[in-house]
């Protein structure tokens, strides 16, 4: 069937045209991001995602992860030599300090690497996914000690990380943390069980650097008693080699829907001497410092949800022009052609195409943003920039999973009967996107960040901000020509006035009504994605529409980007209005039953 | 010793060309290129004899247009430690590119010069033998086995029959084929580090070479196509229809 | 207007390919000649003199022609070039290793793989794995062309040309032979099969090719041929490789059994009259260049058709 082939064309748009690749690489430290380099890098690691991960993302599916004797996980066949392919390629450290052995490049660069090697391989680019959140914990938190100590090693790949947050009674809630560290000279005893470890135990690195959040003997309850810990699997000596075995070990493995290739571990911490961790910053600060961390964690989460969407998107169109059945409405006389030319499958490959393509664009877009927000020179600019990927990321992670899961779930109708059952790999898209909405902040979670933090409690100045962004491209809409800019034009007006008056609904009604605004919360996400997808959406039909113009682009690709846009502001911009109603409306029938009625 | 590669511009292997509807060539038009497969061999082969100590210096060269550069980072992505492109916009033909690579080579004075057997585009499969030809050297195409041993070249080759091993005096041209070797995927520091390295352009005029085409091509046509059969059910059938309808068995 | 064919030959014989070469020369129009070079080949070159619409064949023997070295005989063949206007060699391992040395001495484009002589300077030739023909006109004073096999018939028996030997010319001392493996079989040769029997990745394993190939082979009197993947899997010997880059061949019936049918593969064996595929996978492209396709599994279907071949 067919096989993965990333998507160059458009990621090289996105980043380019939209996400403004020109600008990042004018930002201190960022020089070596060149076109000429991006575009070696891009070929480079869409060859690697193909032909390395891409082969072994099926059987990995059936075979899945077992536990062995001694509490060692082995991951399926092939894995572990593709994964260290992958590292010894060294792109395990693209995004990180070259002073441990990283390449320093932009996040911006990281984003298609990332995404082609989730596409070709969910499961087992979760690895990486992992560790690249411990290396972020331990280079903003970590003493010089502790970064020499475990940095060079992970961000070569030989070693991986994890993030130890939920425990059985703590899930989105981490307050109910209960995990303890115990004071012992230089270090702690850490004891305690920890749920839903992903990669928490496996055989393709030589050592695993635990991130566990604990709390020590005297710590306040809640949020503010959380302290941050490095637990190593394997002690690491003085001399950087690795000592004895720590006391923490995988004492079960998920069975899950999907995601089989990676690992998701239950470990027990100090069931005999205590696990000694190593305490990273300051005490009690564990769970702040996960927040800011977590930023960079749900942003590659949100990604996922692009890079399943673009497999089952691939896989779907592939089968659509395979599959013979039924007669064209066009020639019902001729014989039976294949499934591509019904208007429904139509609708339901550009509906893929058309989400996948713009929670990219938001994706990239994102991602430019927190580069800026590290790099911009200029303080006010920096600002404006971090604001804009505060805000964006809830939506980002949201939304691009949300429509991962709802491509995915188009690609199993694509291939209709075929699609439920196992062999075509369609089913495998849709059970490996499902987690993307869970882990790292379910949607719901996400969306109350989103009203919350991001919305009400600064009274929609971000929001605003990036409206009147939207509201500029109205006026540079309004000036183009052609049928289709003018149909994009209004559908966006429309969606965006509707964003516009649910933002003031939420923060004038944030603390008077707020189990109304909570529950308005989701459909407030997707519509701020559907809005935000349809903006960028709207600008790369512009640009391609000037490109065309300007002649020797690619016309095919501009002319479709033109009509997937078009698509999107009939099919999915077109849903903002009913969902502004949704969203100022959906508490009062969503709180009206009593518990008992349930 | 230093070891030349040449490395060639092609349409990706995967594309699936499209004759222009003019007849006037394949549609190039915003097609996906890589290097040659077969050159992306050679130039593994001259690391990994680099690697092993043979080789001190390894230089790819690539001639075409501006874009060639690209083909060339990749080849210094692989490990070739310098490029040089002799640049031309005009069409190339394996005379004129066995001439610009001779030039090259006087200049260069390589050991051993790495070609692959045949690029997927022209499927020519000339120039290694046309460069070894116009130096006067020895060559071994349809390489699957090279072992450099002091001056000497010991290279086996595929032909039509089996195998067949060589042993030719250095300096000398060698031709991969598919089995010589599985090309490494180029790691992200030397992505990096191959920007770095040195790159020369020339035009074939420094070389004094006239790079005229000898062949002029008419036309380009897509082939007859085939069009799929019927399936059978099963042995009997298929027996049946082999004997009776294409009548190829008795 | 006169040709000259250089044989390919085993010392005894003439090599087919070198009959199809005759026929692609036949259609220039003017004389033939045929070059016989080797050590001890004087059969060869007197079964060239038996070969319809050959004039003359020029015979080289020297020791130092043995191995067939490209070397030394392309610097024989370019002694004898000022008296034609055109070389053309097979387009096999033998002919491509020469032709190219030739015209670059000459100065001359060399035309690989010819499939069709539109006039005496006028070629179509394959580009692309096959996937265009290009027709080529060539300005050159001499045109040094590769001929692909398939597309010509061999030419008959019947002529009874004269032998005319010739000086060889010197050991320029480049290149050794260290030694020949060559795959040893009593089936027809692959390029030349009337029928050829090929086995894919699907095989499995070497055992397997044999065990399930071998019988059906023996039956229908076929080459064997693979896919690359086979070969490079080690199931198969590489000189069994059919396609853009292993041999190209146009037997009266094709089966392809376990292959997918990659393009780089169909390049190889999409002339042939009939194909018939054998593959599980009902979407495997093969299908869509097979005659007959047969749907399931090779390990089941190939003893039973072997069997009801009788
Ligand atoms: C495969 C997998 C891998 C994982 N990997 C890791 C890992 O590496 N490290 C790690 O620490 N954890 C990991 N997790 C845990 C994951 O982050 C949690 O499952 C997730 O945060 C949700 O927590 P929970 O499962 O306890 O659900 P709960 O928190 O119990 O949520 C249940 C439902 O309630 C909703 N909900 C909860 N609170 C609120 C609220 N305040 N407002 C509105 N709705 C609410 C949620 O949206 C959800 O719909 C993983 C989980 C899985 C399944
Ligand atoms: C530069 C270049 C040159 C190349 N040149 C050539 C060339 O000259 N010749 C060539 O062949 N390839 C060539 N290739 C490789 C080509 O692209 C393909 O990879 C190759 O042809 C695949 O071989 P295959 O069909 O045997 O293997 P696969 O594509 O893996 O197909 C195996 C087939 O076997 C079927 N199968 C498996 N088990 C069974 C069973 N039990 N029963 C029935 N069917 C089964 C499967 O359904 C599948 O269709 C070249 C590639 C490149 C890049």
């Amino acid at each position: 069937m067919s096989d993965y082939i990333a998507p160059l064309q458009d990621i090289r748009f996105a980043l380019n045209e939209l996400a403004g690749l020109a600008r990042i690489a004018e930002l201190p430290g960022c020089e070596e991001a060149t076109p000429e380099m991006v575009d070696a890098i891009l070929d480079e690691a869409a060859k690697i995602s193909a032909g390395v991960l891409a082969p072994i993302n099926k059987s990995g599916d059936a075979e899945g992860c077992k536990l062995e004797p001694g509490f060692h996980v082995r991951t399926p066949a092939g894995c572990k030599e593709a994964y260290r392919q992958f590292i010894e390629g060294g792109w395990n450290g693209l995004n990180f300090p070259q002073e441990f052995g990283g390449q320093g490049l932009p996040k911006l660069v990281a984003t298609p690497v990332m995404e082609m090697a989730m596409a070709a391989n969910l499961g087992l680019s979760l690895c990486s996914l992992l560790t690249g959140g411990a290396i972020e914990a331990l280079l903003r938190y970590g003493t010089d000690a502790q970064k020499q100590t475990y940095l060079p090693n992970m961000i070569a790949g030989t070693w991986s990380g994890t993030m130890n947050l939920t425990e059985p009674q703590a899930g989105s809630d981490l307050s109910l943390i209960r995990s303890r560290a115990q004071p012992e000279g230089e270090h702690h005893r850490i004891y305690g069980q920890k749920i839903f470890i992903t990669h928490g135990e496996h055989d393709m690195v030589d050592n695993i650097i635990h991130l566990v959040l604990a709390r020590t003997p005297d710590a306040p309850e809640g949020v503010k008693g959380i302290s941050l810990f490095v637990v190593p699997k394997f002690l690491v000596n003085a001399d950087g080699s690795l000592g004895r075995r720590n006391d923490v070990r995988c004492v079960s493995l998920e069975h899950k829907l999907g995601i089989h290739t990676s690992p998701t571990a239950v470990l027990a911490y100090g069931d005999e001497e205590g696990a000694i961790g190593y305490l990273v910053g300051a005490e009690n600060r564990g769970l702040e410092y996960m927040f800011v961390m977590m930023n960079e964690a749900r942003f590659a989460v949100g990604l996922q949800g692009v890079a399943i969407a673009d497999r089952a998107y691939q896989h779907a169109v592939a089968y659509a022009k395979e599959r013979i059945q039924g007669k064209d409405l066009a020639n019902p006389a001729g014989k039976s052609v294949s499934i591509i030319h019904h208007p429904d499958i139509r609708r339901m490959l550009m509906s893929m195409r058309a989400l996948t393509e713009s929670t990219r664009a938001v994706a990239y877009v994102t991602g430019a943003a927190i580069d800026r927000a590290h790099g911009e020179p200029d303080p006010a600019a920096r600002e404006a920039a971090r604001a804009f990927a505060d805000f964006m990321i809830p939506i980002h992670k949201g939304w691009a999973t949300e429509a991962g899961v709802e491509v995915a779930n188009l690609g199993i109708q694509v291939h209709g009967g075929m699609g439920f059952v196992e062999e075509t790999g369609a089913a495998q898209y849709l059970r490996d996107a499902r987690i993307t909405t869970i882990y790292e902040g379910t949607t719901g979670i996400q969306a109350n960040d989103l009203i919350g933090r991001k919305t009400a409690r600064e009274g929609g100045k971000t929001a605003k901000a990036i409206i009147a962004q939207m509201q500029g491209l109205l006026e540079q809409l309004a000036a183009a020509p052609g049928g289709d800019m003018q149909a994009i034009r209004s559908a966006l007006a429309e969606a965006v006035a509707a964003f516009e008056s649910c933002v003031d609904w939420i923060v004038a009604n944030f603390r008077s009504d707020t189990l109304a605004v909570h529950a308005g919360a989701v459909p407030f996400l997707k519509l701020a994605g559907i809005v935000c997808g349809g903006w960028q959406m709207a600008r790369a039909a512009l640009i391609a529409q000037q490109q065309l113009a300007a002649g020797g682009a690619d016309a095919a690709f501009c002319s479709a980007k033109i009509a997937t846009t078009r698509f999107y502001a009939d099919t999915f911009l077109a849903q903002a209005a009913g969902l502004r109603h949704t969203v100022m409306c959906t508490g009062a029938g969503a709180m009206a039953l009593t518990e008992q009625q349930f | 010793m230093r070891v030349l590669v040449a490395v060639k511009r092609v349409v990706d292997y995967n594309v699936k060309v499209r004759v222009k509807a003019d007849g006037t060539g394949v549609d190039l038009a915003n097609v996906k290129m890589s290097m040659n497969p077969f050159d992306e061999i050679a130039c593994e082969e001259a690391v990994r004899l680099k690697e092993a100590g043979v080789a001190t210096e390894v230089v790819a060269v690539s001639c075409g247009v501006t874009a060639c550069q690209e083909t060339l980072r990749s080849a210094m992505a692989l490990g070739a430690d310098r490029g040089i492109l002799v640049e031309s916009e005009a069409e190339l033909q394996p005379l004129a590119v066995a001439k610009l690579l001779q030039a090259v080579v006087n200049k260069e004075a390589p050991q051993l010069v790495l070609l692959g057997k045949q690029a997927i585009d022209d499927d020519s499969n000339q120039v290694g033998q046309m460069l070894a030809s116009l130096m006067g050297w020895p060559q071994a195409t349809f390489a699957s086995k090279v072992v450099i041993a002091g001056d000497k070249a010991s290279v086996t080759r595929e032909i039509d029959g089996g195998l067949e091993t060589l042993e030719l005096k250095l300096p000398a041209v060698v031709t991969s084929d598919l089995r010589l070797n599985e090309p490494r995927y180029a790691a992200l520091p030397s992505i990096m580090k191959a920007k770095k390295k040195p790159l020369a352009v020339i035009k074939p005029s420094d070389l004094g070479v006239d790079v005229s085409p000898r062949l002029s091509t008419l036309k380009v046509a897509e082939p007859p196509k085939r069009s799929a059969g019927v399936r059978v059910p099963d042995v009997k059938q298929l027996v049946d229809k082999l004997r009776n309808e294409a009548k190829v068995l008795p | 207007m006169t040709v000259l064919v250089i044989a390919e030959h085993d010392g005894a014989l003439l090599k087919s390919a070198t009959l199809n070469t005759i026929s692609a020369a036949a259609k220039l129009g003017g004389d033939i000649h045929v070059l016989v070079a080797g050590a001890g080949c004087g059969a060869a070159a007197a079964a060239a003199a038996q070969v319809a619409g050959v004039a003359k064949v020029l015979l080289a023997d020297a020791a130092h022609y043995q191995d067939q070295g490209a070397e030394n005989l392309a610097a024989l063949v370019l002694a004898q070039a000022g008296a034609y206007t055109h070389l053309l060699l097979p387009a096999t391992s033998f002919g491509k290793n020469i032709a190219p040395r030739v015209a670059a001495k000459l100065d001359v484009a060399q035309i690989s793989d010819i499939v069709s002589v539109e006039a005496a300077d006028t070629f179509v030739r394959p580009i692309y794995a096959g996937n265009a023909l290009a027709t080529v006109k060539s300005s050159d004073g001499v045109k040094v062309i590769t001929v692909r096999s398939t597309a010509f018939e061999a030419a008959g028996q019947g002529g009874s040309a004269p032998v005319e030997a010739i000086a060889a010319g010197p050991d320029l001392g480049l290149s050794r032979l260290v030694g020949r493996e060559l795959t040893k079989s009593a089936r027809p040769e692959l390029a030349a099969a009337k029928i050829v029997v090929s086995g894919g990745r699907g095989m499995g394993s070497a055992e397997n090719y044999s065990k399930f190939l071998d019988p059906i082979a023996d039956k229908l009197n076929a080459a064997l041929g693979a896919s690359r993947a086979a070969v490079d899997a080690g199931y198969a010997p590489n000189d069994y490789q059919v396609g853009q880059t292993g041999k190209i061949v146009a037997p009266q019936l094709y089966l392809a059994i376990g292959i997918s049918g990659a393009i780089q593969h169909l390049a190889g064996m999409k002339d042939a009259k009939v194909i018939v595929a054998i593959n599980k996978d009902p979407d495997a492209p093969i299908f869509q260049v097979a005659d007959y396709g047969l749907i399931g599994d090779l390990f089941q279907l190939v003893p039973q058709l072997t069997a009801e071949l009788g």
